[in-house]
């Protein structure tokens, strides 16, 4: 059976648990929003912010939130013994990391679709640029977070602490990326043209390339029990 | 015994947890439609054997083949071909009876998923059941939903790791119907149990492991019950 079929009954089956339940796009919704409101209130409501300030905020709000997500969808695989299910059926490991990776860039996707407008209405007065700028920005950040994301919560999820390990692991692995991310986003608010954010778009990818090819290589050890 | 290639072929299989040997060097041959029991006190390594013959763990020494297929370089396709009941469920609870093998069926490329899974639900009888999630079963209804999970694919080789353990009366009958129809249409069968009146009421094979080793393995036809209960025991005292 052919690697897409596969991979499109695991992203069926995990975006159907998630729609009838919504408990990751619900949560990853909500704190982030919780997180931008206290951050504007914390650097003074309708304060004039720049757009390095604004940046920094909105993938604080992103990334913290995208964790809540990422650590839920290994957990459900791990009740019941699924995963040992998934690793007895005809589906290979390399398809299960492609599934689970798709389904974390649609959750982060999806809690952006409200992240980043409460960011423009708590901050948006102050800043120039329209969020349509930051899609290429947001659509590489998603991809190297869910593919990293993916082959860490697949680590994590085989210990005791699962929720403490995923974070201190993930956030170091994807600084790099972060740090980017914030540039790029500064320069798009400030109504930068995107030739010159491609100094910061083009690492980006790199560390998207890398990091999504690590991750289907490592993806088999991570998961199995030995 | 025949002279026909084993279906099943284990060697010299050996696995170590740091300095704990949880198998010492099992070798074992199966032809296709037997159904071996295996029995052994706990932490004999029943479930790690199994693990490696459904391609769970890794052996530290040994192999395992089986005819028609290459483990090593087509695992899947081995796998498309084994069933297996677990200490756990492999059920998802936010699904509902039937999206549980609906999906299980399409994973193993089975043509008519939902025909197959509304097949199986009649037969563990659990088709009034189908549109409920499987959180909401009672522990009965999901063993039986277990069961019929792991034979979605109609599995040429069916691994079955103390499948009694917690059963009601219902799903030990829907379980005990459900073996004598697979090892009746020549389905390889290998489970490990505790319990000795189960085991024995359907094996054609029986076989005793204690820390690590097989160390008794027979055609139940040769076997009267009441001595191989006795030398279960004996090793049980041993251990």
């Amino acid at each position: 059976m052919s690697s897409l079929r596969q991979i499109k009954f695991l992203l069926g089956k995990d975006l159907r648990i998630e729609l009838r339940k919504k408990e990751s796009l619900i949560s990853m919704a909500f704190f982030g929003a919780l997180i931008l409101v206290m951050l504007n209130i914390a650097s003074g409501i309708g304060k004039q912010i720049d757009a390095e300030s604004g940046a920094g905020i909105l993938w604080v709000a992103i990334i913290f939130s995208s964790v809540l997500g990422l650590g839920r969808v290994f957990a459900r695989e791990k009740e019941n013994g699924c995963v040992a299910a998934l690793l007895l059926s005809p589906i290979t490991p390399g398809e299960i990391f492609a599934a689970k990776a798709m389904v974390n860039f649609t959750l982060m996707s999806l809690s952006e679709l409200v992240l980043v407008p409460v960011f423009y209405v708590l901050f948006g007065a102050q800043l120039t640029a329209a969020p349509l700028a930051l899609l290429p920005i947001l659509l590489l950040v998603n991809l190297g977070f869910s593919t990293t994301g993916t082959l860490i919560s697949a680590i994590s999820a085989g210990t005791r602490r699962n929720e403490v390990l995923l974070p201190i692991l993930l956030f170091p692995l994807i600084l790099p990326l972060t740090a980017l991310a914030v540039k790029a986003t500064a320069g798009a608010m400030a109504a930068k043209p995107l030739t010159e954010l491609l100094d910061q778009l083009e690492p980006m990818v790199a560390f998207c390339v890398i990091f999504t090819a690590a991750g289907y290589l490592l993806f088999p050890f991570a998961i199995r029990e030995d | 015994m025949s002279d026909e290639a084993a279906f099943l072929s284990v060697s010299g299989l050996r696995k170590s947890y740091g300095s704990r040997e949880a198998l010492r060097g099992i070798d074992l041959d199966l032809q296709r439609g037997e159904f071996l029991c295996l029995f052994g006190p706990n932490g004999a390594g029943k479930s790690t054997l199994l693990k490696i013959i459904a391609t769970l763990l890794r052996p530290s020494s040994g192999q395992v083949k089986v005819l028609d297929y290459d483990l090593e370089e087509h695992p899947e396709q081995y796998r498309s071909q084994l069933g297996m009941v677990s200490h756990q469920s492999f059920v998802y609870q936010d699904l509902t009876v039937l999206e549980n093998l609906e999906f299980y069926a399409a994973l193993y490329g089975v043509e008519q998923p939902r025909e197959r899974a509304l097949v199986l639900l009649e037969q563990v009888k659990l088709a009034d059941r189908y549109d409920m999630l499987a959180a909401n079963l009672s522990r009965g209804m999901q063993q039986r939903l277990t069961i019929a999970r792991a034979l979605v694919n109609d599995p040429a080789l069916l691994l079955l790791d103390e499948p009694y353990t917690g059963l009601d009366e219902h799903a030990a009958s829907v379980l005990r119907d459900q073996l004598q129809l697979l090892h009746s249409r020549k389905r390889t069968i290998i489970m490990v149990t505790h319990n000795l009146r189960r085991g024995m009421e359907s094996a054609t094979r029986l076989g005793i492991l204690t820390r690590g080793e097989l160390v008794y393995l027979e055609q139940k036809t040769n076997v009267d019950p009441t001595t191989f209960e006795e030398l279960y025991f004996q090793h049980l005292e041993a251990v």
